[in-house]
C-alpha cells in the first residue's frame, strides 16, 4: 500500500525528481567518461608524453570519487528533503516507522540505479561525442581510445551500486531517527552549523596546513615523484572543504552580525538565503572549488603541452623558415607573411658538395640559438659573433656557432641535400664551382603558429625540392615546421587527454551548480513571491539574486583558480615554462565561468521571481 | 468629517483569456472607506473576496475601474512603482506563508524598513515598539519555525504595521487559529484601530472574528450584496453576522 502511495507522489512530484536524475546522471556519466580514459591503459601509455600517466590517472580516480562522495550524499540528501514532509504525513495517519524507513532506503536506491543505467549511457554518448571532437581539431588519431570500455563500465556500476546502498542506509537512518513532528516541519528549519570563533580558527587553521603541504609537494614533485601526487590529492581535497566547513558559516554569521549592513534593503534576506542550508552549501562550493581546479588544470596543462610544441619546435631554431630554392609560387607566400626579419644567402650546389657564400653571411650575420646543455635556461636567440677568417670551412671543422647556423638555420643537412658536404667559401672559391647559383631565403616570423597553413605549402615545396636533390622523398626536411608537426603528433595524445578531461570536469561542475539551484528553486520561489507581496520591488529581488549567486561563483573559483596556479608546477619538469600564456586557458575559463554564471541567473530567476501581471 | 483612505469606483475583474471561457470575479463594485475605519469582508466561498483584496493591495491588476488609495490612483502605476507603494502605504497579513522562515522574528519585522531604506538606528526601537505593542518582544531572535501559530500571527501583525502604513489588509489572519488565539489577535487588531487610528480592511469567513469590525460588506459573485454597521454590543453584531449569513444559505435550502 505505501509502495503504491509512493508511487502516485513519485509521479506528482515528477520534476523534482528530474532535477535529482538529472544531477545523479551527470555525476555518472562523467564518472565514467573518465574511467574510459582512466582504466584504457593501452591508449595512454601509447599516447601519454607523461610516463607515470596510469599511476595519475589512478590518483585522478581517487579524487574524483572523493567529490563524487561528497556530492551524491548531498544531492541524496535533496531527496531526504524532498520527501520526509510526506513520510511524516503517512505516520501521523499511522503507518509504522520501519515501513516509512524501508520506503525511502527503497526509494533512494531505486533512483540511484535509475540514473547509473541512464548515466552509462549517456556517458558513452558524450565520451564519443567530445572524443571525436577534440581528435578532430587536433588532428590526432586517438588510436586505441574506446567509448564504450567494458571494465569502465563495470568499475562505474560498483562504485555506485556501494554508493547508493550507503547514501539509501543514510537516508533511511535520518528518517528512522526523527519524530513524526520532526519529519512534518523538517523542510522549515534551519540546519544548524555551529561557527563558533575558536573553532573556526582551529579549522581554517588546519585547512591551511592541510593545503600548503598539498602545494609544498606539487611544487616538488620532482623529489617527492609519486609519493607527492599521493599526498598532494588527499591533503589538497580535505583542505579545500575543510576551508569552506569552517570558513563559510563564520563569514556569513559575521557578516550577518554587522547590523547596518544586515539592515539595509533585503540584504537580511540575501544572507538568510546564504545560511539557511549552510551545510549542503559548504559542500556544493567544496565539490565545485574542487572540480574548477580539475577542469581547469586539466585544461591548462593540456594548453600548456600545446604551447610547449611550439617552444620545444623552436628550441633550436631562432628563425622560423628556411626555404631553399624558393618558387615564384613560394616567394609569393614568404611576402605575404609578417616577418621580423627576413634575409637570403647564395650558395652552389653540385653532384658532391653544397657551399655557402662566405661574404652573404658575414654581412647579414644570421641569428642563432646558443645551446648549452650544462645551463637549465631556455637557449636565446642571438646574433652569429663569431669570425670567419679562413677561405673555406667544411662542416666538421667550422666553428660552434656557424655549424648551429648552417645545421639548423639555414636547414643544410642530410634531409636536403643527401650526402652532399656542405661548406662555407669565399667569393673566389665561390665563382670557381660549377654548380648551379641558388639562394635560401631565412626568416623569423612574428608569430610562428599563426603563418602555420602557409608554412604547410612552403614544406611541400621543399619536400619535392628534397627529392629532386637527393633522389628519395624525405620524411621530414629538418625543418622547425617539420619538428613541430613531430613534437605535436607525440604530444597531442596529451593534449587530448588534458581537453578531454577539463571538458568533463567543467561540465560536472556546471551540473552540480544547476542542482543545487534547481533543487532550492521551490521553496526559494514561495519566499521570493512573499517578499514581492510585501512590497520589494522586482528589481531588487534580481540585484539579490545577482548577489547571492555571485557569492556562490566566486569563491570555489578563486580557491580552484588558486590550486591549478600552483599545481602547474607539477608540470615544470616536462614543460619548457609551463606558465607561458596561462591566461588563454584561465581567460576562456573565466569567460565561460561568466556567461555560464549569467545563464544560471537568468533561469534561476525566471524559476523563482513571482510573475509580473 | 474623515477623509477616505480608500476609494473603489465601478471595480471590474476578468479571469481568462479574451474569447475563450472569461469569469468575472468582481463585477462593478464601488465603495469607500474611511480614515481609521475597520470595514469587514464577508462571503461564501469563491465570492470574489480574495480577488478584491489582491486587487485593492495592488498585487493583481484590475480590469476596469479604478482604485484610490490615500488620494493615489493605484490602477494607473508602473510595476516598481506599486512595489515601493506596497512597501510604504499597505500593511499585509495573509493565512500562510506569513513569515520567511530563513529569517528571525526580528529580521522579519524589520524587513519593511529596511526595504525603505530607514538607518539601522531608527529599525530597532521601531521594531521594539511594535513588538511589544503586539506581545511578541521575548521571541524576537527566534526563527518562525520555533515559535506557535499564534505568535507566528502577532509577529506577521508586527511587520504588517512596523512601517506605519496607511492601510492594512488582512485576508483570513485567523483562519489557521483557535478560538482563543483567533480572539487575541483580532482584539490586537481592534485596539490597533482605535488606539492607533490604523485603517483595516479584514476578510474572514469567521463571523466571530468579523463581529470586531465596525462595518461589513457581503459580497456574492462578485457583487456586493449588503452592508451592516456595529451600532450596539460585540455580541449583537456577531448575531446580525450570523443572521445575514443564514440568508446567504436560506435560498440554497428552498
Ligand atoms: N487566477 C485566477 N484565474 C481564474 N479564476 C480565478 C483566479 N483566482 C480566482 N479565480 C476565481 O475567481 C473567483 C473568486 O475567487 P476568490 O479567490 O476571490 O474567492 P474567495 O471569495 O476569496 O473564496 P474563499 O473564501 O474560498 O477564499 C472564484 O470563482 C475563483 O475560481
Ligand atoms: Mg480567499
Amino acid at each position: 500500500m505505501l509502495f503504491k502511495l509512493s508511487r502516485a507522489s513519485m509521479r506528482k512530484s515528477f520534476k523534482d525528481y528530474l532535477v535529482l536524475l538529472f544531477g545523479l546522471t551527470m555525476s555518472i556519466a562523467i564518472f565514467y567518461m573518465f574511467q574510459t580514459l582512466a582504466q584504457n591503459k593501452v591508449f595512454l601509455e601509447s599516447n601519454a608524453m607523461i610516463g607515470s600517466i596510469v599511476f595519475i590517472f589512478h590518483v585522478g580516480t581517487f579524487i574524483l570519487a572523493a567529490i563524487t562522495i561528497f556530492y551524491i550524499f548531498y544531492a541524496t540528501s535533496f531527496m531526504l528533503s524532498m520527501r520526509q514532509k510526506e513520510l511524516g504525513m503517512y505516520m501521523m495517519l499511522g503507518a509504522k516507522k520501519h515501513k516509512v524507513t524501508q520506503l525511502m532506503f527503497f526509494e533512494t536506491f531505486f533512483i540511484g540505479i535509475i540514473s547509473l543505467a541512464a548515466g552509462i549511457v549517456i556517458g558513452i554518448g558524450m565520451s564519443k561525442g567530445i572524443a571525436g571532437l577534440f581528435m578532430w581539431q587536433l588532428d590526432f588519431s586517438g588510436e586505441g581510445f574506446e567509448a564504450f570500455y567494458l571494465s569502465s563500465m563495470i568499475t562505474t556500476v560498483i562504485f555506485y551500486v556501494i554508493l547508493f546502498f550507503l547514501t539509501s542506509i543514510v537516508n533511511a537512518a535520518k528518517i528512522a531517527g526523527k519524530s513524526v513532528l520532526d519529519l512534518l516541519h523538517a523542510d522549515r528549519k534551519q540546519d544548524t552549523v555551529k561557527a563558533k570563533g575558536s573553532w573556526t580558527i582551529v579549522g581554517v587553521l588546519f585547512a591551511i596546513l592541510l593545503i600548503g603541504v598539498g602545494y609544498y609537494a606539487m611544487i616538488n614533485i620532482a623529489k617527492l615523484m609519486q609519493f607527492g601526487v599521493i599526498i598532494a590529492a588527499i591533503t589538497i581535497t580535505l583542505g579545500t572543504y575543510l576551508i569552506f566547513i569552517s570558513l563559510l558559516p563564520y563569514v556569513v554569521k559575521k557578516l550577518k552580525g554587522i547590523r547596518t549592513l544586515n539592515e539595509k534593503g533585503i540584504n537580511s534576506f540575501t544572507l538568510a538565503q546564504l545560511r539557511f542550508r549552510m551545510m549542503n552549501l559548504t559542500r556544493v562550493l567544496g565539490t565545485v572549488a574542487m572540480l574548477v581546479a580539475l577542469g581547469l588544470g586539466a585544461m591548462t596543462a593540456g594548453i600548456a603541452f600545446y604551447h610547449n610544441v611550439e617552444k620545444q619546435a623552436g628550441m633550436i631554431y631562432a628563425n622560423d623558415l628556411a626555404i631553399h630554392q624558393p618558387s615564384d609560387a613560394d616567394k609569393q607566400i614568404i611576402e605575404q607573411l609578417n616577418t621580423e626579419e627576413e634575409n637570403f644567402y647564395h650558395y652552389k650546389v653540385d653532384d658532391d658538395g653544397v657551399y655557402f657564400l662566405k661574404n652573404d653571411l658575414i654581412d647579414h650575420p644570421p641569428l642563432f640559438k646558443a645551446f648549452n646543455p650544462e645551463s637549465m635556461e631556455l637557449p636565446k636567440s642571438e646574433r652569429v659573433t663569431e669570425p670567419l677568417s679562413k677561405d673555406k670551412y667544411v662542416l666538421g671543422d667550422m666553428p660552434d656557432e656557424w655549424f648551429s647556423v648552417v645545421n639548423n638555420e639555414l636547414n643544410a643537412g642530410y634531409y636536403m641535400f643527401g650526402d652532399r658536404e656542405i661548406s662555407i667559401v669565399d667569393q673566389e672559391n665561390f665563382e670557381k664551382i660549377k654548380g648551379s647559383k641558388e639562394i635560401v631565403v631565412v626568416a623569423k616570423l612574428d608569430d610562428f603558429t599563426a603563418a602555420l597553413p602557409q608554412l604547410e605549402k612552403l614544406e611541400a615545396g621543399q619536400l619535392t625540392l628534397a627529392e629532386s636533390l637527393t633522389g628519395e622523398t624525405p620524411e621530414i626536411t629538418g625543418s622547425k615546421y617539420s619538428n613541430y608537426l613531430a613534437f605535436k603528433g607525440i604530444a597531442s595524445g596529451t593534449i587530448f587527454m588534458g581537453l578531454f578531461l577539463g571538458i568533463a570536469f567543467l561540465m560536472m561542475m556546471a551540473s552540480v551548480l544547476m542542482f543545487k539551484l534547481l533543487s532550492s528553486a521551490n521553496a526559494d520561489a514561495q519566499r521570493y513571491s512573499m517578499l514581492r507581496k510585501i512590497g520589494v520591488r522586482k528589481s531588487l529581488l534580481a540585484k539579490s539574486i545577482y548577489r547571492e549567486l555571485f557569492l556562490l561563483f566566486l569563491f570555489p573559483a578563486l580557491v580552484g583558480l588558486v590550486h591549478v596556479i600552483v599545481g602547474m608546477q607539477m608540470f615544470s619538469f616536462i614543460i619548457i615554462e609551463p606558465y607561458t600564456k596561462i591566461w588563454i586557458p584561465v581567460g576562456i575559463f573565466l569567460l565561460i565561468y561568466g556567461v555560464y554564471y549569467i545563464l544560471t541567473v537568468q533561469m534561476y530567476k525566471r524559476i523563482v521571481l513571482p510573475k509580473e501581471i | 468629517m474623515k477623509q477616505p483612505v480608500l476609494q473603489v469606483n465601478n471595480l471590474h475583474k476578468t479571469y481568462g483569456k479574451k474569447g475563450e471561457n472569461l469569469f468575472s470575479a468582481l463585477n462593478h463594485v464601488s465603495f469607500d472607506m474611511n480614515q481609521g475605519e475597520f470595514v469587514g469582508i464577508m462571503g461564501p466561498s469563491g465570492a470574489g473576496k480574495t480577488t478584491l483584496l489582491n486587487v485593492i493591495s495592488t498585487l493583481d491588476k484590475a480590469s476596469e475601474g479604478t482604485i484610490q488609495i490615500a488620494g493615489t490612483n493605484i490602477t494607473e502605476m508602473k510595476q516598481g512603482q506599486l512595489a515601493d507603494f506596497r512597501s510604504k502605504q499597505l500593511g499585509f497579513i495573509f493565512q500562510d506563508f506569513n513569515l520567511l522562515e530563513n529569517l528571525t522574528i526580528y529580521e522579519n519585522i524589520a524587513l519593511p524598513l529596511s526595504l525603505q531604506g530607514v538607518s539601522t538606528k531608527k529599525i530597532k526601537p521601531a521594531v521594539s515598539k511594535v513588538a511589544v505593542k503586539l506581545g511578541i518582544e521575548g521571541i524576537l531572535e527566534k526563527y518562525p519555525v520555533t515559535i506557535s501559530g499564534g505568535q507566528k500571527q502577532r509577529a506577521a501583525a508586527a511587520r504588517a504595521l512596523v512601517h506605519e502604513p496607511a492601510m492594512i489588509l488582512a485576508d483570513e489572519p485567523t483562519g489557521a487559529l483557535d478560538s482563543k488565539n483567533a480572539n487575541s489577535l483580532m482584539e490586537t487588531i481592534a485596539q490597533l484601530n482605535e488606539n492607533h487610528d490604523v485603517s483595516i480592511m479584514l476578510v474572514t469567513h469567521d463571523p466571530l472574528s468579523a463581529s470586531y469590525c465596525r462595518r461589513i460588506m457581503f459580497i456574492q459573485d462578485g457583487k456586493l450584496y449588503k452592508e451592516i454597521h456595529r451600532d450596539g454590543s460585540r455580541m449583537a453584531f456577531h448575531q446580525e453576522i450570523l443572521n445575514v449569513l443564514a440568508e446567504f444559505a436560506a435560498p440554497e435550502m428552498e
